[in-house]
């Protein structure tokens, strides 16, 4: 028998607010969390803006996680903040975490140009790198690996039944929560921790997407750069970001008597099949995600109520993921609102998916949908409802979610609202 | 299991060749692919890997600037998901559709060889010696391709599989150890059982030979059993010792490897109905997670004991000490506890007390066979990718054999698996 399966806990790390009030209350009020970019010296890159989490207290997250004392990852230290949130909130025993799967979605791996610069110029430089590297193990490393989040959050909670780390770049986020939802559903298990965490705003981050000409240059109006399903949209703007949901089936959730915000009804996941460098302009891969999330949900088309689209702010990803949901909704695609939480928070990469999810989730606990900022001008081939005017109150019961990954992976929950 | 899973295609790309059958000969014949690194001589406490020869990813992709947007791992990858659907005779939208067919892959740490990252960090240089950003976005980026961040991102490779070979449906990709790639070949399993998939390919790719991954790999404490070796060899024979034998102290420690492996996936039913031929129906499969306080030998036992379905009921674990194989096996067959399989292949990789671990949790079980095969001490440990080569020779063993195969995936880091083979 299908389970079925709740979120009864969020934590957020991100450039529009840490934890669950702020990054609602800003994101309904249409704050952009872009800004210059200040965690290192981007003066000299084509693009110097991003979306920092700010006032973010890594002392703080050290004193929960003594252990990962040394790690100089930033991702690592979002994703155990956001995590640690999402635990503490759905009130999780030490038992019900040692039976519970952990699901961690990340991309790109971080390299620590700042410890090796020193040898590089060495005669040899790769012997000089490898002696610093033996001599100190912990503080010449290049680079961290990427499963180093799931091992503190397994080590630290005690998480024993399976550690996964997701790479699926931009799609993980979703991927994660949809995997974990899958486990549940199935009675895999009772309870599971998924999210994502990414932050590529470091020298080689932003200097190398900045190479694919996907972001916008627009750095001297930070606010207004990422401007999805606009005529005018330039391109993404890189940001960095954690989200963590708690996924426990409704039986467990109820025995415990544990707030649910939503349901997670449907996933779905698709390949573009088509080049690394672009998506499959018609939108057939993102349609065929969708399609997959509405079967798996046994939803028609017309039953979803709203969109939380993937709306990065390229040209080319806001035309093709409007094609694939007009394809995968039919005519009812023009009739409900699209909102692009990218417009205020930028690009998490690999957290986008989760924090939009969480985004999802608020939107049906709180019936109100976030706006998609920096709309004005139409464009004639992204022509659906945006949500520009603002926040919009939302009776609907039901929310779709597109997260599309470079590589040309895709992935779509459905989250639906709990009934009283 | 509730669905009937087999194995239908089997693509490997290994230091010891890229037939699996050929390579499970080579094994058996206790080759070994080891040879010196050929660079950073004296600094590293392991001096060899174990590198694919005579390989040109242009025999797989049709197009030759995709090949320059592909790491070598890449590269591998896309050449062995090319031979596993060859092998299984499989014709992608015509067998099944594209969309119809998952892939679930993992891949390993970033694989940018040095000498690509060393121009960058070079440039980058500011006068005080240390790192400087405007130097670094002034020159330092003019020093690297801009298709850079295609090969640092981790999915890469197993997006490039999906271009290269149409495959459209549902997927997923874990990194960075070889837990993760038997992750991948479970949530191929999952798809299937679920009916999210008709068919899926599964594997992983992985290269550990050049010097970035050996730093990573010294970092990683992998390479202390070479430290902890009395006399280091060096050379070809670096891979062959220690076979079997846990009283040995010629041992070395693990050979770093590189290579791709793919498997494909489907319902037997419909492999029966398109006449495929099978290797072998998935018995059973367990994936556990080590705790931080679990020993390595319980956790392996722990997997083993989870995974159900055996020739023999499993009884309760018992705690024993270590004696030889030999005398084990005389005993556990005296008592009748042991769970006899047609063969192992055995997760060792040359850290001998990892391959002491796993001969404990196999004989706490009582599990038992008359061919034990240990792919790693020959081919080189592939880490993201081992798990697909263990499961495919397994396969491989499956058929020829006629019974049940054990294929242990205990490798780095806290998620260790195991399957087991039948031949329908």
């Amino acid at each position: 028998m299908k389970q079925r399966v709740v979120i009864t806990g969020l934590g957020l790390c991100t450039p529009v607010g840490g934890g669950a009030e702020e990054f609602w209350r800003n994101l309904l009020a249409g704050r952009s969390g872009v800004g210059p970019v200040t965690l290192f010296d981007a003066s000299s890159l084509p693009v110097r803006i991003g979306g920092e989490v700010k006032g973010f207290s890594l002392a703080r997250v050290a004193e929960k996680f003594p252990e990962a004392d040394g790690e100089q990852d930033r991702k690592i230290w979002l994703g155990l903040e956001a995590a640690s949130q999402a635990v503490e909130e759905a009130g999780l025993s030490r038992e019900m975490l040692a039976g519970a799967p952990l699901f961690v979605g990340v991309s790109l791996e971080t390299f620590f140009l700042e410890n090796v610069a020193p040898v590089a110029q060495a005669d040899d430089a790769v012997r000089a790198l490898v002696q610093q590297v033996l001599a100190r193990p912990h503080a010449g490393r290049l680079q961290t690996p990427l499963d180093r989040t799931s091992q503190l959050l397994g080590d630290h909670y005690g998480f024993a039944r399976g550690r996964y780390t997701n790479c699926s770049a931009c799609a993980a986020g979703a991927q994660v929560i949809g995997e974990a939802f899958r486990r549940l559903r199935g009675g895999a298990a009772e309870v599971a921790l998924a999210g994502a965490t990414d932050s590529v705003l470091n020298p080689l981050g932003l200097g190398g997407f900045s190479l694919l000409h996907i972001l916008s240059t627009e750095n001297e109006e930070p606010t207004r750069a990422c401007r999805p399903f606009d005529a005018t949209r330039q391109g993404t703007v890189l940001s960095e970001g954690a989200a963590f949901v708690v996924l426990e089936t409704l039986d467990h959730a109820q025995r415990r008597g544990a707030r649910a915000y939503a349901e997670v009804v449907g996933y779905g996941s698709s390949l573009d099949a088509f080049r690394v460098t672009d998506p499959e302009p018609n939108g057939r891969g993102a349609a065929l995600s969708m399609t997959r999330a509405l079967a798996d949900a046994g939803l028609r088309p017309e039953e979803i109520d709203s969109v939380n689209a993937h709306g990065t702010g390229t040209p080319k990803n806001d035309v093709a993921e409007t094609l694939a949901i007009k394809q995968a909704l039919g005519a009812r695609a023009g009739e409900i609102p699209v909102t692009a939480n990218k417009s205020m928070t930028g690009h998490m990469i690999a957290a986008s998916g989760a924090v939009e999810a969480v985004a999802s989730a608020l939107t049906l606990a709180t019936g109100k949908i976030p706006p998609t900022i920096n709309w004005g001008q139409p464009d004639p081939q992204c022509d659906l409802d945006y949500v520009a005017e603002g926040c919009r109150d939302f009776a609907g019961r039901t929310v779709l979610s597109n997260s599309f990954g470079f590589g040309g992976q895709n992935a779509t929950l459905i989250f639906r609202r709990i009934e009283p | 299991m509730r669905e009937s899973i087999v194995i239908t295609g089997v693509g490997v790309v290994t230091p010891l060749g890229k037939d699996p059958r050929e390579v499970l000969r080579r094994v058996e014949a206790g080759e070994s692919a080891a040879a010196p690194s050929g660079f950073g001589a004296g600094m590293f406490a392991c001096p060899v890997c174990a590198r694919v020869k005579d390989f040109d990813a242009r025999e797989y992709v049709a197009e030759a600037k995709m090949v320059r947007l592909m790491n070598r791992d890449a590269q591998l990858a896309v050449a062995a998901a090319r031979l596993a659907l060859r092998d299984a005779g499989l014709q992608v939208g015509q067998d099944y559709a594209s969309e119809d067919i998952g892939l679930f892959g993992a891949t390993g740490l970033v694989g940018l060889p040095l000498g690509e990252v060393l121009p960058l960090i070079k440039a980058s240089v500011g006068a005080d010696g240390g790192f400087d950003p405007r130097s670094f976005g002034e020159a330092g980026l003019r020093a690297v391709s801009p298709i850079l961040s295609f090969k640092i991102l981790s999915n890469m490779p197993v997006c490039f599989v999906s271009i290269c070979e149409n495959i459209q449906g549902p997927n997923a990709i874990y990194t960075p150890w070889e837990g993760q790639g038997a992750q991948a070949i479970e949530a191929g399993l999952h798809a299937l059982e679920g009916g999210d998939a008709r068919c899926a390919l599964v594997g992983g790719c992985d290269v550990k030979t050049h010097e970035l991954a050996f730093i990573g790999l010294e970092q990683q404490g992998i390479f202390e059993s070479w430290r902890a070796s009395p006399s280091p060899p060096s050379g070809e024979r670096a891979g062959v010792r220690g076979h079997s034998d846990h009283s040995c102290e010629r041992r070395a420690g693990v050979v770093p490897g590189e290579g791709a492996g793919f498997l494909v996936l489907e319902k037997e039913a419909d492999a029966a109905a398109r006449g495929a031929r099978i290797y072998a129906r998935v018995a059973g499969f367990n994936l556990g997670t080590r705790r931080k306080e679990q020993g390595r030998a319980g956790a392996f036992a722990e997997v083993l004991k989870g995974m159900g379905d055996w020739p023999i009921p499993l009884r309760d674990l018992r705690a024993s000490a270590v004696q030889s194989q030999a005398d084990e096996t005389a005993e556990a067959r005296r008592s009748q506890r042991t769970r006899l399989v047609a063969a192992i292949v055995a997760a060792s990789n040359g850290d001998p007390v990892a391959e002491r671990d796993e001969e404990r949790a196999l004989f706490s079980l009582g599990i038992a066979a008359d061919t034990v095969i240990h792919p790693k001490k020959h081919a080189g440990d592939l880490f993201a990718a081992a798990a697909a080569l263990q499961v495919g020779l397994a396969a491989v063993l499956a058929e020829r054999c006629g019974g049940r195969v054990l294929a242990n995936c205990f490798g780095h880091g806290s998620e260790q698996a195991a399957f087991l083979l039948e031949k329908p």
